[in-house]
């Protein structure tokens, strides 16, 4: 039932809609006919099975190209428009990719051995492909990665994540039953970066189930009136996203059963749902269900799921990141790795055929965090979170993190990867990046920076100086909103520097 | 209340009210002191703080990317 199999079957129906973006269309057929014929360029050109690097943000020639690449035996990496040249260079040495498909523009250097495609040479291939389906035999196999997602990495330098065919065959198996909810004629959200795996769940589960994705690209993100309109004539049925979007579109209180009057059910992940956005969503789709749920990159999306009632809703407790999917086991333990009773407070580790086999080319950070366990009787994988987390009732609660990784509007990123960053724009010795909460979550990032030597000129230039540099470096969502330029920063009595100290001055 | 315009403004761009007046016609957007969440934070932030209610389906974002233009834009609608 891999959704490979699953678009061919529904690209029978020569008007069913796989994708509506703006007034664009494009049928499960012509999908179909496109990655196949991507499918067979790799095939014919290739010589490696590397996997393929695609540039971009929801180009209608995305989703055949990463498709294209499952049916040539491919993984692809998605990066996405907010990766900065310096970050997509990073990605491109790690991969060494034989192709790396530029769907916009970049002058990012590209090594001998790797072929780019452009844009416009992706339509060729799509328009002269004369040719039926490319043969099963030369899809991805169950133990063969279907992506590899770079995230923050705490050194400054991203770490890719590589998830294979039985990995997300898995999640299918796990989920199906939260996805399937008059499929025929659903229409699914498709705004979360392929660049970050909630999109996982429309690309695959989505189009396993034959909905049509509805896109919302960040043109439309950052012109309200569009985005609105948009929703509007949208029809959406399945809403997928980090709860952060669904917070932006509920800022206008048109946002409501009247602008998506079929919408039947929230799914939010990749950040902490908050009480606030679930009581708006309840008072105003009281015909749609919330569903929460959790999970880190490194395990497939998500391996847990649970409908958000209104008792839940009351309690002041956080809400649950959930109930953990039939074939995943949790495991609370304390840092000698003991295991916890009910209620204590520990280690989330998550032990699961979800679980990757670890990161890109990164044996020595593999080794820190995925292990081989035994779970009901059978040899498993797992990871271990970083996480703090505690079970009730076999419901379970986040509590934070236990070392420096945040999410912010959804994003995941390593504080130091922020400082190891900011050193390296001119005039800044040092930086200290202090996350600011607003009720239940992370608002914005601050940091508080030491300069090399003083400034003579405005503040705010050298404020905007500095952004801009960083800029270069990290995506844009990295970039601390408020930078604080200060002559010294507090220490504790390990001559660390004092982040408490300095959150208080927030 | 144009004070409290700016204040707001600051805060939500991470700088202080006197940073701002150091430039009232810088690009807010192109200069990275705003973004799509933030400008939305502040939108709430005026209708709670200031009583001004703007819809957000009914705004540019050329209507409001300098903070002199912040200013021109509530007093309009305030």
């Amino acid at each position: 039932m891999f959704v490979l199999e699953k678009i061919a079957e529904y690209a029978k129906d020569a008007n069913r809609k796989a994708v509506i973006h703006g007034d664009k269309v494009m049928t499960y057929a012509q999908l179909e006919h496109y990655s196949n014929a991507f499918a067979d360029y790799l095939l014919k050109n290739g010589s490696n099975k590397t996997p393929v690097v695609i540039y971009g943000h929801k180009e209608e020639q995305f989703l055949p190209c990463m498709y294209g690449a499952l049916k040539a035996g491919r993984a692809y990496v998605p990066v996405d428009i907010t990766f900065p040249a310096d970050r997509l260079e990073m990605v491109l040495s790690d991969v060494a990719p034989e192709f790396f498909v530029k769907l916009r523009e970049t002058d990012v250097a590209v090594k001998e051995g790797t072929q780019s495609l452009s844009i416009d040479k992706i339509d060729d291939i799509f328009a002269s492909y004369k040719g039926g389906a490319v043969a099963n035999e030369n899809w991805v196999k169950p133990e063969d990665n279907c992506y590899i997602l770079f995230t923050s990495g705490s050194t400054g330098r991203p770490k890719g994540v590589p998830i294979n065919r039985a990995n997300i065959e898995n999640l299918y198996n796990q989920l199906i039953s939260w996805c399937d909810i008059e499929a025929e004629t659903d229409i699914i959200t498709n705004q979360i970066s392929f660049s970050f795996d909630v999109s996982v769940v429309s690309v695959y589960m989505g189009v396993s189930l034959g909905k049509t994705l509805y896109t919302i690209d960040k043109s439309m993100m950052e012109t309200p009136a569009a985005l609105y309109e948009g929703l509007g004539s949208s029809n959406l049925s399945f809403w997928v996203s980090t709860p952060s979007f669904a917070e932006l579109c509920a800022m206008s209180e048109h946002f409501n059963e009247k602008m998506l009057p079929n919408l039947k059910r929230f799914l939010f992940c990749g950040e902490t749902l908050t009480h606030k956005l679930v009581d708006t969503l309840h008072e105003r789709f009281p015909n749609a269900d919330v569903v929460n749920t959790y999970g880190p990159t490194e395990a497939t999306v998500l391996v847990t799921a649970s409908l958000i009632t209104r008792e839940m809703a009351e309690d002041p407790k956080p809400i649950p990141i959930g109930e953990p999917l039939p074939e995943v086991e949790f495991r609370i333990v304390d840092d000698k790795g003991n295991l916890l009773k009910s209620g204590e407070t520990g280690e989330l580790q998550i032990i699961s055929d979800n679980v990757g086999h670890g990161y890109y080319g990164r044996p020595d950070l593999t080794e820190k965090v995925f292990f081989e366990t035994e779970s009901r009787g059978q040899k498993k994988r797992g990871y271990r979170t970083g996480d703090a987390a505690y079970e009730q009732n076999r419901l379970y609660y986040f509590c934070g993190r236990m070392d420096f990784q945040i999410k912010l509007n959804g994003y995941r990123i390593e504080l130091e990867d922020i400082e190891n960053n900011m050193v390296k724009v001119e005039n800044v010795s040092r930086a200290v990046v202090i996350p600011v909460m607003k009720e239940e979550k992370v608002d914005y990032l601050a940091a508080f920076v030491l300069l090399t030597k003083a400034i003579d000129g405005p503040k705010l230039r050298e404020i905007t100086r500095i952004k801009s540099e960083l800029a270069k470096l990290v995506p844009a969502y990295m970039v601390p909103r408020k930078i604080v330029l200060c002559d010294s920063l507090p220490t504790n009595t390990n001559g660390k520097v004092d982040r408490k100290v300095l959150a208080a001055q927030l | 209340m144009e004070e409290k315009i700016l204040e707001i403004l600051a805060e939500k761009c991470g700088v202080e009210p006197e940073d701002l007046k150091e430039d009232m016609d810088i690009d807010l957007f192109e200069e990275g002191l705003l973004d799509s969440f933030a400008m939305l934070g502040l939108l709430v932030d005026f209708d709670e703080q200031l009583g001004v209610k703007i819809e957000i389906t009914e705004l540019e974002r050329s209507e409001i990317n300098t903070p002199n233009k912040v200013i021109e834009c509530l007093s309009k609608r305030g």
